[in-house]
């Protein structure tokens, strides 16, 4: 797949999740996620750059209890370093916004050190009662961020869109 | 001084200000100074307090926001300083509850220095020390904000209410007090 392409997803997805109500975002930076922090930043979307993945969740939990829709973006890595953050705030506290998280350890990886989180990504979620919404095809992208959104606000629960490797594999 | 009487002082200074509170100590106290008003009260997530504080204060920026600290908190959520100093909110205050114990967990030295106002200040924030009440009013009211306020107390008790919210009702009192 081409630059262009790969970016063209993401792209569309900021501009699904803008469309949605998304007003601000805080991010780890990340190859992948770039392109979709930048189509936020394109449409006015404040994109805050966090020290630690859990420092987002925490802000994104602090903006949504104020009464905002905030966003996510963080690679599946950095979910191991997030989860008290999701477990005793966003959680129990019924702070439900959309997050999108970045698959490493999957399909294509030649790291070892990502496969571990990799592979146990949804499954953390899963046990911390999150349901997640794998994105795989790039036509899906409004319909994931539609229904991310709903979730997140009207079932007041923490939606993650799975960002799966094959959207880069020429899915 | 003691906690509650710390944060009776943060709460004259800014009456109408959104508060965040830190598990533990800074959620009891916050509960006995204000008679368990409507503040954003954590009952755990340790660590994660400033920077939720930093969430509220961007989506309000027209509020006053305080967050009530704990030390033991401030140093696991230490990298929150950092992000408090990079995106600077200009109606944020950090007050740290600083006695130097783990005080929920049987008051266990906290093992490192503390010093927060000193960090604070080579980050760029203001900053100041305050060891009596009269001193935490006068430096919650002058602090031009982003802000950090080291609240240094002796008298280690414990404030009364318990620390262990509802979390369901915690959030809808607050977003009902932030929408106002």
């Amino acid at each position: 797949m081409t630059a262009e392409a790969q970016s063209s997803w993401q792209r569309a997805l900021a501009h699904a999740l803008c469309g949605c109500g998304v007003e601000a975002a805080a991010w780890v930076p990340d190859k992948r996620l770039a392109p979709i922090a930048a189509g936020l930043e394109a449409e006015s979307v404040v994109v805050h750059t966090l020290t630690r993945e859990e420092e987002c969740f925490a802000w994104a939990a602090g903006f949504r209890a104020a009464g905002g829709l905030p966003l996510v973006l963080i690679q599946c890595s950095g979910l191991g370093n997030s989860l008290n953050a999701i477990g005793s705030l966003v959680v129990p506290y019924g702070l439900g916004f959309p997050a999108l998280i970045s698959m490493r350890g999957a399909l294509g990886e030649r790291n070892p050190a990502q496969t571990a989180l990799g592979r146990s990504t949804v499954a953390m979620l899963g046990l911390l009662g999150i349901q997640v919404f794998p994105l795989r095809r790039a036509a899906d992208v409004g319909m994931l961020a539609r229904g991310a959104v709903d979730v997140a606000e009207g079932a007041r629960e923490l939606a993650p869109i799975i960002l799966e490797p094959e959207l880069d594999l020429g899915g | 001084m003691n906690p509650t009487q710390a944060v009776h002082a943060l709460l004259r200074a800014s009456p109408d200000a959104l508060f965040v509170a830190s598990l533990g100590t800074a959620t009891s106290a916050l509960r006995a100074a204000s008679d368990d008003g409507p503040h954003l009260y954590m009952g755990g997530a340790m660590g994660s307090a400033l920077a939720a504080a930093v969430g509220v204060a961007g989506k309000r920026p027209q509020r006053g926001v305080v967050a009530v600290l704990g030390d033991g908190e401030s140093l696991m959520g230490a990298g929150s300083l950092w992000c408090l100093a990079g995106i600077r909110p200009p109606n944020l205050l950090a007050a740290v509850l600083a006695d130097g114990h783990y005080t929920i967990t049987g008051g266990q030295p906290l093992g490192a220095p503390g010093g927060f106002a000193e960090v604070a200040r080579a980050l760029g924030l203001h900053a100041e020390v305050a060891d009596s009440e009269a001193e935490v009013e006068r430096a919650a009211r002058a602090l031009p904000r982003p802000a950090l306020l080291e609240i240094r107390y002796d008298e280690r008790t414990w404030p009364g209410p318990s620390p262990f919210v509802d979390p369901p009702v915690v959030r809808f009192r607050f977003e009902s007090a932030a929408s106002r």
